[in-house]
């Protein structure tokens, strides 16, 4: 056992976890760059573009990138988004905190002044929240479902005419605001109309009145709104955008901002630069919501947007404007069953829903088989059939009995099972996922049984509709299997298609839809958003600057942060080294928004967009009330600070907004993390014998 | 057979091991790595077995213990004895260990017989828990159970002591009023003599934010979320009958170890062993269970025919829960499919189906057993590990002051003040301490002085960040300065 001293000059864990987030620097911001990692041993390569699949490829075997590694894996696994931000603050703070220990502040104050700073700020960035209230309440859902029925209510369709589709994203800056980028069908005459052509005229009337406002954004928006029909009994003003008066501590200026009150301005905040995936999710949204309200009873409990209904299927080779999101469970089924779906579609069929696997020798999982049990024939002939084969007779009567088409099943299913129901237009689906078949047990009556031989009539699941995803013969892959979709009457899952000409992309193309999902997912559930476009991060900087010329208050414990012995030196000296830790701790902010700035290409060098925001951090903290100096920027068409890489058309700018709790976990994850190595001081390798650690690395190592 | 033959080599004895400079240099260089741990403003260290194996930061004994892997029997010892405590108290064990050090570094200084030394530090350490436990002793509290103050004080010490736990003071504060309410719980309501403490179960849980960490009463049992929409939500007014197993019901057969067993053709071992079961389902169902609760796997045919009888069968409940599970409910666990005593059977008042982050919870209500489930949120598995270990040794902290109901002020001051008295009593009242043992005052002196530095050295680890220790040597007073 070994162990070695890690700070003896320079900590080279801080060091090592600079260089690590050094990686991630590219996926910073709307504008992200992928990177190609090479495997110099087998010649191999992929295609990432997020900091989750780039530390899954990086060799993050040393303590510190383990941490790291775990700190941003159970960031993702909780949020799905914010992993970027956690891993460049992880490093951006790491070389903040050498420059403290550069400069003799002890450990514990560093840590107790840091973690006190980072509350502080995310104490303040509270007055940038954005309320999103009542987003469903404009949304008039009987019309939109009368408008499904009709096309629910017609035969089956062949094509993708039942599905929502998306229609290419529309460029921002187009001339015409564009809210109406989906349809819930092609065929005219049965679209529900949610969008009057003639109220364009009104909304640009509307549009040159407002423009002189300082919040001219905000009332754009609410003019967009008046183009749907259903919008347009809100005809006061008041009634959309409800003023939502803040920050009257701050004295003379009182701003005013408005809740988000509608989803398609909530899609768009939040898509951060990736409006295709975005409109996929919105339109995921919308399906669900209409779905609810179709429900009995749904009148009773408000919408909540249920993501674990949500599944995604990625199908590569095709161009992208075949992504759409669909009504019900979409899979690929072997090209040899094509007949099969042509017989068995028009009609509603019988499901039985397997939990194991469906073979012979399977048994349920706690399950051991015994190894030392002998069969004796005593006399007896043997049947000529194997037991497989009798197993798969016995099968084929039961699904017979019980007049069942389609059964499906979590885990593996015999392939010469398959073949003989095949000729029966009986069909099997394996491997499907275990929220797809909790789905379909709830829509179809079904019980999910462990073996077939367990189904009797209350277990069988009815009403289930089997059709191809698009004409067959259309989009073969590779591997000869087809697309089809399955659904019943009121199934409340959605599969969004996700489909790119790239492969090497679709992975980072379902990422993106995953993170878009999330984001929508919890600002809807946290009912708020804050102000997006890093003013939240700006925000924190200027505050941090103000805070550190504070002298500190006598008594003021929330102050020691971790410092909990008052009684010890640390306590009493904590004033002086105060603004300097505050000082480095802003430097993390100033790095983060300098990198932003720069890979949004608004500046071409690091120095430069530096020397932008610390312009604008003066003027915020010169202000006396930067969270006001904010809002009155980020109302500014060209301010260049909150308004990234949009055109100066007035009214084409779409607000930007960020998840609140995701976003402040982040932070405080990376600072945990720095804080975390920063204490360590040695690492102890246990286990090994001295022998077996190569002589390079037993450098400065100590034995026990 | 032939044998080998080997030339037995001679055994070689070292003459007092510890005088040896490599276990010297050892001791020094553990020494080093426990007192850099020590205290709230400790350092933490990286454990992990170079190989690209999981990394634990830790600043606590238990876990830095369990893991170094020393090779010399001296240090064996030492690791070994203050495990040993640990085990028992839970609490003090860097402290056990770098006094330990201190003493065998200070005692070898003194140069006197080994045999004198330890007579004499035998009677030092005597005067100190006598002085302890003494009225006179001026460094100790009694507890007053009647208010909150000082065992949150004691909880509070106990967390903060452990950096690695990264808790905020927000946070610090939380978590000491939920260990608090959860050593609450587990007392009785009942004054039957003699008092038997309840159960705390401690449950970690990634992922959310450590003040959304909650400790409710009865046990709470995590089951993956599918099964739990699938349990029917049968209420009823009155106790819900409950049969507990400990023996697997997943229709396997016992297995016959080396020999085999033989079967004839058309006659299955496995639907034998499911109609053994479905009969104990039946018995199950006419003795009028409402819930059944299997530490390992039930059979799926089994579950399904408790479930269209209207039981609630949850399996795969696992080892842990069953002790506290056998004490919330009064059933005993079942060990085998013969019929069923019906005084195995317990009883439960209720149940709720809770979620928490990500995970699904079925949780039982116990009628009055003092059984509670302590819930601790972190953010990720390190800091989780660390929390939910000085959480466990914060509520044995706190059992420990039902048997004896004072506390030592920490920061250094009871060390410090027992040097003082011990240098006093030295100087004034050797005979006090010797008892015509047969040493001389000046043995005593040199032995005297090697123990209270020992203890004055380990109030001194408390400090890391190159700050002064000042010592009051006559009132026995201790300051931290920055020089």
């Amino acid at each position: 056992m070994a162990c070695r001293i890690i700070n003896k000059r320079r900590h080279v864990g801080l060091q090592q976890l600079s260089s690590f987030a050094e990686t991630g620097r590219a996926f910073l911001g709307p504008v992200k760059s992928s990177k190609f990692i090479t495997d110099e041993g087998c010649h191999k390569s992929v295609l990432v573009s997020s900091t989750v699949r780039l530390l899954e490829s990086l060799d993050t075997t040393s303590a510190v990138g383990q941490l790291l590694n775990e700190a941003v894996q159970a960031q993702n696994d909780t949020y799905r988004t914010g992993a970027t931000t956690l891993l460049f603050l992880a490093g951006a703070w790491s070389r903040a905190v050498e420059e403290c220990l550069h400069l003799g502040v002890p450990i514990p104050i560093i840590v107790s002044v840091m973690s006190e700073g980072l509350n502080s700020c995310s104490e303040e960035v509270v007055s940038l929240q954005v309320p999103v209230h009542n987003i469903f309440d404009h949304m008039d859902s009987t019309e939109a479902v009368s408008g499904l029925e009709t096309v629910s209510g017609s035969s089956l369709p062949q094509d993708l005419s039942e599905a929502i589709s998306v229609p290419e994203k529309q460029d921002l800056k187009d001339d015409v605001p564009q809210l109406a980028t989906y349809s819930l069908s092609e065929k005219p005459g049965k679209s529900p109309k949610f969008f009057k052509p003639q109220a364009t005229v009104e909304a640009g009337k509307n549009t040159s009145q407002t423009l002189k406002n300082l919040h001219t954004d905000t009332c754009f928006r609410k003019s967009v709104l008046i183009h749907s029909r259903h919008f347009k009994r809100t005809d006061n003003n008041q009634g959309i955008c409800t003023p939502n008066r803040f920050l009257e501590q701050c004295g003379a200026a009182t701003f005013q901002t408005y809740g988000c009150r509608d989803l398609v301005e909530l899609a768009v905040g939040l898509s951060h630069g990736d409006g295709s995936s975005m409109q996929l999710v919105e339109a995921a949204v919308r399906l669900q919501y209409q779905n609810a309200c179709m429900q009995p009873g749904s009148r009773a409990a408000p919408f909540m947007f249920d993501i674990s209904r949500l599944f995604t299927f990625c199908l590569p080779g095709l161009p992208e404007t075949f992504s759409c999101v669909c009504p019900g469970y979409i899979t690929l089924v072997s090209i040899s069953s094509a007949a099969m779906i042509q017989e068995l579609q028009n009609r509603p069929i019988r499901v039985v829903l397997i939990e194991g696997d469906l073979t012979e020798s399977y048994r349920h999982l706690g399950f051991n088989k015994s190894t030392h049990i002998k069969t004796v024939l005593d006399g007896v002939k043997l049947q000529e059939d194997s037991s497989e084969e009798l197993w798969a007779n016995h099968v084929l009567q039961l699904l017979i009995k019980f007049s069942v088409n389609l059964i499906l099943v979590e885990g593996n299913v015999s392939e010469h099972l398959i073949e003989k129901c095949r000729h029966r237009n009986q069909l099997i689906i394996g491997s499907v996922n275990g929220r797809v078949m909790q789905t379909f047990a709830e829509a179809t009556g079904a019980v999910q049984v462990a073996y077939i031989t367990q189904v009797n009539e209350d277990c069988v699941g009815s009403g289930v509709s089997v059709t191809f995803w698009r004409n067959p013969l259309d989009d073969l892959d590779r591997s000869n299997r087809m697309a089809i979709l399955l659904k019943t009457e009121g199934i409340s899952m959605i599969t969004a298609v996700l489909t790119s000409p790239v492969r090497a992309q679709m992975q980072t193309k379902e990422d993106r839809f995953w993170t878009c999902a999330y984001r929508v997912h919890h600002a809807l559930k946290e009912e708020k958003v804050f102000l997006g476009g890093s003013a939240v991060e700006f925000l924190c900087l200027s505050h941090l600057h103000i805070l550190a010329e504070q002298p500190l208050q006598k008594g003021d414990h929330a102050c020691l942060g971790r410092l909990h012995d008052t009684s010890s030196w640390l306590a009493s000296s904590l004033a002086s080294y105060r603004p300097t830790v505050l000082k480095c701790l802003a430097d993390g902010w100033h790095r983060y928004l300098s990198a932003l700035l720069c890979n949004t290409a608004t500046y071409s060098s690091e120095l430069e967009a530096s020397t932008f925001v610390q312009h604008h951090v003066q003027n915020a903290v010169d202000s006396g009330c930067p969270s006001a100096y904010i809002l009155k920027e980020y109302n500014k068409l060209n301010s260049g600070i909150f308004n990234l890489g949009i055109s100066n058309k007035p009214e084409q700018i779409p607000r930007v907004y960020d998840v609140v709790t995701p976003k402040i976990e982040a932070w405080r994850r990376a600072l945990d993390l720095v804080l975390l190595v920063l204490q360590t001081d040695t690492e102890i390798i246990t286990g090994l014998g001295h022998t077996q650690i190569n002589s390079q690395k037993l450098e400065g190592c100590l034995f026990l | 057979m032939m044998s080998c033959l080997e030339a037995k080599k001679p055994s070689l004895c070292h003459r007092e091991p510890l005088t040896a400079e490599k276990v010297r240099t050892t001791l020094a260089v553990l020494k080093g790595v426990l007192t850099s741990c020590y205290g709230p403003f400790g350092r933490l260290k990286q454990l992990h077995n170079g190989v690209g194996g999981s990394v634990c930061t830790t600043s606590q004994s238990a876990v830095l213990l369990r893991n170094l892997s020393v090779t010399h029997p001296v240090l064996k010892v030492l690791i070994a004895s203050v495990q040993n405590h640990v085990s028992c108290f839970s609490d003090c064990g860097l402290f056990t260990a770098i006094l330990c050090c201190n003493l065998i570094e200070n005692v070898q200084k003194t140069n006197l017989a080994t045999a004198t030394a330890i007579k004499l530090n035998k009677r030092l350490l005597n005067f100190c828990t006598n002085y302890l436990r003494s009225e006179s002793c001026g460094c100790r509290i009694p507890v007053d159970f009647s208010s909150t103050q000082i065992l949150l004080c004691l909880v509070r010490s106990v967390l903060t002591s452990k950096p690695a736990c990264m808790l905020t003071r927000k946070e610090v504060d939380h978590i000491s009023t939920l260990i608090l309410r959860a050593f609450l719980f587990t007392i009785p309501e009942s004054t039957k003599n003699p008092i038997i403490l309840g159960k705390s179960i401690i449950i970690s849980l990634k992922g959310p934010r450590v003040t959304d960490s909650t400790v409710l009463p009865g046990v709470l049992i995590e089951i993956p979320e599918i099964q739990l929409m699938k349990t029917l939500p049968v209420r009823k007014s009155s106790a819900l009958k409950v049969a507990l197993f400990s023996t697997s019901l997943s229709g396997d057969f016992s297995d016959p170890g080396e020999g085999s067993v033989v079967v004839s053709y058309r006659v299955s071992l496995e639907n034998a062993v499911l109609d053994q079961l479905i009969n104990l389902g039946r018995q199950l169902v006419s003795d009028h269970v409402d819930l059944v609760l299997c530490q390992k796997v039930m059979h799926p045919s089994l579950k399904r025919f408790l479930r269209t009888h209207h039981i609630i069968a949850i399996d795969r409940v696992g080892v842990t829960p069953i002790e506290p599970l056998s004490k919330a409910t009064g059933a005993q666990p079942i060990g085998s499919l013969g019929p069923v005593s019906p005084s195995s059977y317990g009883s439960v008042k209720d149940w709720h189906s809770a979620q928490f982050g990500c995970k699904h919870f079925f949780h039982l209500i116990p009628n009055e057993a003092p059984v509670c489930t302590l819930l601790l949120c972190n953010r990720n598995d390190t800091v989780a590990d660390e929390l939910k270990l000085a959480c466990q040794t914060a509520l044995h902290v706190l059992q420990l002051t039902v048997k004896e109901p004072w506390v030592l002020l920490g920061g250094g001051c009871t060390e410090t003040h027992l040097a003082a008295c011990i240098r006093h009593t030295t100087h004034k009242e050797p005979g006090n301490i010797l008892q015509g043992e047969g040493c001389t005052q000046a043995e005593l002196q040199l032995i005297a002085e090697a123990f209270c530095s020992a203890l004055e050295s380990l109030a001194g680890s408390l400090e890391h960040d190159g700050g002064e220790i000042l010592t009051d040597m006559k009132h026995g007073h201790f300051w931290s300065m920055q020089d």
